[in-house]
């Protein structure tokens, strides 16, 4: 499961996905692919349609038209199932299971990959405690990894924002996916939780996740992501590497709909920021389609 | 054939009272997202509200004057179901209105056995089925082969009279509107000037005088009232309700009408007899439910009020 | 409580409780009643005609005396969790007047009896209440502190001392579990002609046993035994068992207790079943009984009783297996349609099962079920050569008969409680967690959420099907009238009023809920309307009930799981949004 980049196989490719509800089309046409080990970034105004793309990818929604292929696979519209294949993903607004512990929570997302059965989960045999303690140890571990050692007895409603949001991406994890999907994994955190985010983004890749996210705050997009694709009114506008996107006079006027040298400024201080303490990202090698 | 036509006629009879009660059903969960089990007792609270006004408030002069006698009884037989309902909305519901999903439920449950309780208790002579009073004009009418009792006749009369009737407020009055907006959305209707507690009073008052009215004509067309009717008619009127698309207003007349004659036919044709009327409403209402879940009108139709 | 918080100032919260203790205590060496009641003598010596020996308390008068006394030392001897325990005495001295004074005064015709007749004065009742309240004031206006905790590991023990000192305390606790139990099921003994007075003597004594219980939980004693049970789970288990086995020994080992312990265990062996099903699953089950019923009728017909038309006649154990199968079979088919409809339809469908099943037993159907006349004769289960109906002499003790059924279902009990512990412990158990907290962030786990709710049906209707089988044998007769809907609702409110989701809950809801009327026969006539106002207070006061899960109110899905919708929840995640944006600008400035 190691990441390699330089090959870059395609994980996950949507092609064609539209989404009619009664009379508004909320997704045309739109198609992803996402290369092994990469982060690719997806941005739009409010209502553009992203969150309804997730819910596309995961099965939530079935899609009018157009399919989803996981490693060539095409994935039914279920999201468990889909979960399984090797999806995961997080929820713009948080959906914990609030009444249950951290540990808990992230147990649940062990779901799919534990071993035991209904009778097993009766009688608590050897076989049932090998596989819970497994179990645990693979959720401390994770929790360890996104940084919430220590609370997993805390019931998951207490927790501050940012760590709640950090535990749906540990209970994501839990499931061992292939790609993970993030809608709006900073919204509502402070600088500091934000930069945060941006480093167990890069390290979730690093472990050979490859992952879409979701977000508005288009500094913290343009450097973090190999690719960005702009949604607007549920159609791709653009695709291609962060400075190629960030270039795109259609982006800045449709999305970004700020004077462009308040723009540039805000690009050249994101450059300036991820050259600082990040090697970036394999940037521009990709145009727009 | 006759046989047919009759039982046809006495579905349409029963599909009027439950529709009634049904109206109310709908309003509330349509609103406040609750099945008051307690509207059924709503219901038999209004016979007995109208049996009082018969036996202590008419004087016996005018008590086989139904054009005197029936509208007071009507008044009061409203008058309690709506006071018992502001009541039990006022002090069981509206505190729960952020509680849990489960806790208005089991409230709902409660008060209706608690009401059931004390009819029975603390009204005269509840404890076994009372006779009620025939107070409208005591006769058959001739249809061709059919015969249906006066009141039967005028029970269908109003119900779909009513129904048309709050349909017509609904979607046209200002409280109306305010109605539909709270079911659609109760923090976006009050942002804009809905006071939510007035509409779900409302709510509560419209479905219980519905409610009462059914009451006192189910009273005089049965002759017998008792306190454990209200839970069963109740229980009828939510599957009609559900059975026509919860929320949808023309649903649950219509559902009513089905179960009515579901009630009626099933008894007369369908294995068993009578005995498994019941049983046949269930299967029917389960059958909905798995294959519609929306109801008969749930899309078609959704007035949400 | 909080609300009487401040209503008093802090310096006159030692005065309050001194005086409202004192008054207890003076409470309970006054006369209680000045003349003969309708039905005799008021108990414990309280009437003024036999109050010839104040000193010489019994009952619900020693009861109080205690309570006054601890409250007096209370008053001025600093505890940890002071005010809690103030607190709850005082409301336990508060019931015990209440209740003594509304039944010798209903009883009595009038306030004459607990004030004044003939120039004599008895109002023992009326301090009660004075000093009931001067406590519960006095204590709040102390400050009610947060519950203490104490350490698991004390006097500095370790190793083996440790363990065994705290498996002494965990014998002392349970056997003390043990000893109210019994008490609590004699007091008043079992009404009728025989026992005027058991009603009201009943609920003194809860009020009694509230007010310790209460004080302990204050203190933070049940708090310390629970943990030290959570780790020393194999020893608690054995010891409890070994308790409800010792039942049959204290003066709660009559015939008749030993049926009323059974009935109860039956159901409370069914809302362990249920709480599977709505506590853990979260799906609400209106018709449950049914599953009971089913289980009681194939029970019945395969028992070789008279009046079944099968007539087969196989020994227990696989009939009730067999009857716990065919539960569960339809508890999978009443749970497939959650696999199309959700929450309150779900509701509906359960309640239409249970009112399909009642009818089809009431008419008889297919012959199984008597209709009308019931399947009676059922014979009492026989095993190993012994037909459970009859006395048993154990360790030199005459046990009365009925105590077999007590034994077999204090195992059975045990054993489903056990089954519980593990689901809810297991990857199953998280799952139906899961899907009641958040059901489309369940199925984002991968959790196959049809499967599992089925399979939550499937087991809680197995269980029940189980109960059914023993609880038809006990009675030696199966009839559908004690399958109604109303039953379905109290084993609801059982396991609500208990705690959902937890075991002790179901357990001590059952038990209330079925030894309240056993207990309360003289006031049948109310018994529904006070269960339907407890449910409207418990929603309104209680809903997590009286042993919460670990997590308050867990099990009573709360909006943000349940209630909303996705686009609800992203129209606030909009919102919110927004929110993030202005504060992040602001940040650049
Ligand atoms: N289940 C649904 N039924 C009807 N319309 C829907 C549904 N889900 C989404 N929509 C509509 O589809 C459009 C796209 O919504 P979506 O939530 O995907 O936007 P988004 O890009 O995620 O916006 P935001 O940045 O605000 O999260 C919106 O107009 C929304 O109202
Ligand atoms: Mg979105």
């Amino acid at each position: 499961m190691n990441a390699a980049r330089h090959s870059a196989e395609t994980v996950l490719e949507a092609s064609g996905v539209t989404m009619v509800f009664g009379g508004l089309t909320a997704l045309n046409d739109v198609s992803l692919s996402l290369p092994e080990g990469r982060i690719v970034g997806l941005i739009g105004p409010n209502g553009a349609g992203k969150t309804t793309f997730f819910n596309c990818l995961t099965g939530l929604y079935t899609p009018t038209r157009g399919a989803v292929r996981l490693r060539g696979k095409e994935l039914p519209h279920d999201p468990a199932k889909v979960t399984t294949a090797g999806i995961a993903r997080t929820f713009q607004n948080i959906r914990l299971f609030p009444n249950m512990s951290v540990l808990e929570n992230v147990l649940v997302g062990r779901h799919i990959r534990m071993r035991q059965g209904p009778l097993a989960s009766l009688f608590h045999g050897p076989g049932f405690r090998r596989d819970e303690r497994r179990a645990r140890e693979k959720s401390l571990e994770l929790l360890e990894f996104v940084g919430l050692r220590g609370v997993e007895d805390e019931v998951a409603r207490n927790l501050p924002y940012g760590d709640q949001r950090r535990l749906e991406i540990a209970r994501a994890l839990a499931t061992e996916p292939d790609v993970l999907l993030l809608d709006e994994p900073t919204a509502g955190m402070n600088p500091q939780e934000t930069e945060d985010a941006r480093q167990l983004i890069f390290r979730i890749r690093e472990t050979g996740i490859s992952v879409v996210v979701i977000e508005h705050d288009t500094k913290f997009i343009f450097s973090l992501c190999d690719t960005v694709s702009v949604l607007v009114q549920g159609e791709v506008l653009v695709e291609g590497s962060p400075d190629v996107v960030r270039e795109d006079p259609r982006v800045i006027e449709a999305y970004l709909g700020k004077p462009r040298e308040e723009v540039e400024a805000e690009v050249a201080e994101a450059a300036a920021h991820h050259g600082a303490d990040h090697q970036g990202p394999a940037a521009g090698r990709r145009d727009d389609a | 054939m006759t046989t047919l036509l009759q039982q046809i006629a006495n579905g349409l009879v029963q599909g009027a009272t439950i529709g009634l009660i049904a109206l109310g059903y709908t309003m509330v969960y349509g609103i406040i997202q609750l099945i008051n089990f307690a509207h059924g007792e709503v219901f038999m609270v209004g016979t007995f509200g109208a049996l009082a006004v018969y036996r202590w408030v008419l004087p016996e002069s005018v008590q086989d004057q139904w054009y005197v006698a029936l509208p007071l009884m009507l008044l009061g037989g409203i008058v309690v179901a709506v006071v018992v309902a502001v009541l039990m909305e006022r002090f069981a519901y509206r505190p729960l209105r952020n509680a849990p999903r489960l806790a208005p439920l089991i409230t709902a449950l409660g008060v209706s056995v608690a009401l059931q309780e004390v009819v029975r208790l603390w009204f005269p002579d509840a404890e076994a089925a009372q006779s009620f009073p025939r107070v409208f004009v005591d006769a058959q009418v001739d249809l061709g082969p059919v015969q249906i009792s006066a009141t039967g006749l005028l029970l269908i009369v109003v119900s779909v009279v009513l129904s048309v009737l709050l349909q017509t407020y609904v979607n046209r009055s200002r409280m109306g509107r305010a109605m539909r907006a709270t079911s659609q959305d109760r923090d976006t209707a009050r942002l804009m000037g809905v006071n939510p507690d007035r509409v779900i009073v409302l709510t509560f008052v419209l479905g219980a005088a519905l409610a009462g009215v059914a009451g006192v004509l189910y009273g005089a067309h049965l002759n017998s009232v008792d306190t454990n009717d209200g839970f069963q008619t109740g229980i009828f009127a939510f599957t009609a309700a559900v059975l026509g698309g919860i929320g949808s207003l023309r649903g649950a007349v219509i559902g009513a009408f089905i179960i009515g004659l579901i009630k009626t036919l099933g008894g007369q044709y369908l294995p068993g007899g009578t005995q498994y009327d019941y049983v046949w409403i269930f299967v029917v209402l389960i059958l909905v439910l798995v294959f519609r879940p929306q109801g008969l009108f749930g899309e078609a139709e959704r007035v949400r009020a | 409580m909080t609300r009487l918080t401040g209503f008093l100032p802090p310096a006159l919260a030692r005065p309050f409780n001194a005086v409202g203790a004192a008054l207890l205590v003076i409470a309970a060496l006054l006369p209680w009643a000045t003349f003969l009641l309708n039905d005799g003598a008021f108990p414990d010596k309280a009437t003024l005609q036999f109050f010839d020996a104040p000193l010489a308390v019994t009952g619900f008068r020693w009861q109080l005396l205690l309570i006054g006394v601890a409250a007096l030392v209370l008053a001025f001897v600093r505890i940890p969790g002071q005010g809690r325990v103030l607190r709850a005495l005082g409301w336990g001295g508060l019931a015990i007047g209440v209740v003594g004074a509304i039944f010798i005064a209903s009883e009595g015709g009038g306030l004459g009896a607990i004030t004044a007749a003939d120039g004599t004065t008895a109002f023992g009742s009326i301090v009660a209440v004075l000093g009931g309240v001067a406590l519960v004031l006095g204590s709040t206006a102390l400050g009610i502190p947060d519950i203490p905790d104490w350490p698991t590991r004390f006097f500095g023990l370790s190793g083996w001392p440790l363990r065994l000192a705290a498996w002494v305390v965990l014998v002392v606790a349970f056997g003390g579990v043990l000893y109210l139990v019994s008490l609590t099921l004699t007091a008043g003994g079992i009404g009728g002609a025989a026992d005027p007075y058991a009603g009201p003597i009943f609920l003194a004594f809860l009020g009694f046993a509230g007010a310790l219980l209460g004080a302990l939980h204050g203190a933070g004693v049940t708090r310390w035994v629970s943990r030290l049970s959570e780790e020393h789970r194999g020893f608690s288990i054995l010891v409890l068992v070994a308790c409800a086995f010792a039942l049959p020994f204290t003066e709660a080992g009559s015939q008749y207790w030993m049926q009323v312990a059974a009935t109860i265990g039956v159901y409370a062996a069914t809302a362990i079943g249920l709480n599977i099903v709505v506590g853990l699953a979260g799906l609400l089950d209106l018709g449950y009984v049914a599953f009971l019923g089913i289980g009681a009728f194939v029970a019945a017909n395969l028992s070789g009783a008279g009046a079944s038309a099968l007539g087969w006649d196989l020994p227990f154990p696989v009939a009730a297996l067999i009857a716990a199968a065919v539960a569960g079979v339809f508890g999978a088919i009443v749970g497939s349609p959650t696999l199309r409809v959700r929450g309150d339809y779900l509701a509906i469908v359960t309640l239409a099962f249970g009112e399909i099943f009642y009818r089809s037993a009431q008419n008889d159907i297919g012959e199984l079920t008597g209709g009308a006349s019931a399947i009676p004769g059922i014979p009492p289960i026989s095993m190993f050569g012994t037909a459970f109906n009859e006395p048993l002499e154990l360790f030199g003790a005459e046990l009365p008969s009925g105590v077999l059924y007590y034994f077999l279902i204090v195992l059975v009990v045990a054993a489903i409680m056990a089954v519980f512990a593990n689901l809810k412990n297991s990857r199953m158990g998280r799952a139906w967690i899961a899907i009641r907290e958040d059901e489309d962030a369940a199925r984002a786990m991968g959790i196959r959420t049809g499967k599992a709710k089925i399979l939550a049906f499937l087991v809680g209707a197995t269980l029940a099907g189980l109960a059914g089988a023993i609880f038809v044998h006990k009675l030696g007769t199966a009839s559908y009238e004690s399958f109604q809907f109303l039953e379905s609702v109290t084993l609801l409110a059982a396991v609500i009023l208990g705690g959902m989701g937890t075991i002790p809950g179901a357990v001590l809801g059952a038990s209330l809920l079925f030894v309240l009327p056993e207990k309360l026969r003289e006031f049948d006539e109310y018994r529904l309307l006070v269960f339907g106002l407890a449910l409207i207070l418990i929603m309104r006061f209680r809903p997590q009930g009286l042993v919460p899960d670990r997590v308050r109110r867990a099990e009573l899905a709360g909006e943000t799981a349940m209630g909303k919708s996705i686009e609800e929840a992203e129209e606030q995640a909009v919102l919110e949004h927004e929110e993030a944006l202005s504060a992040q600008k602001e940040d650049r400035r």
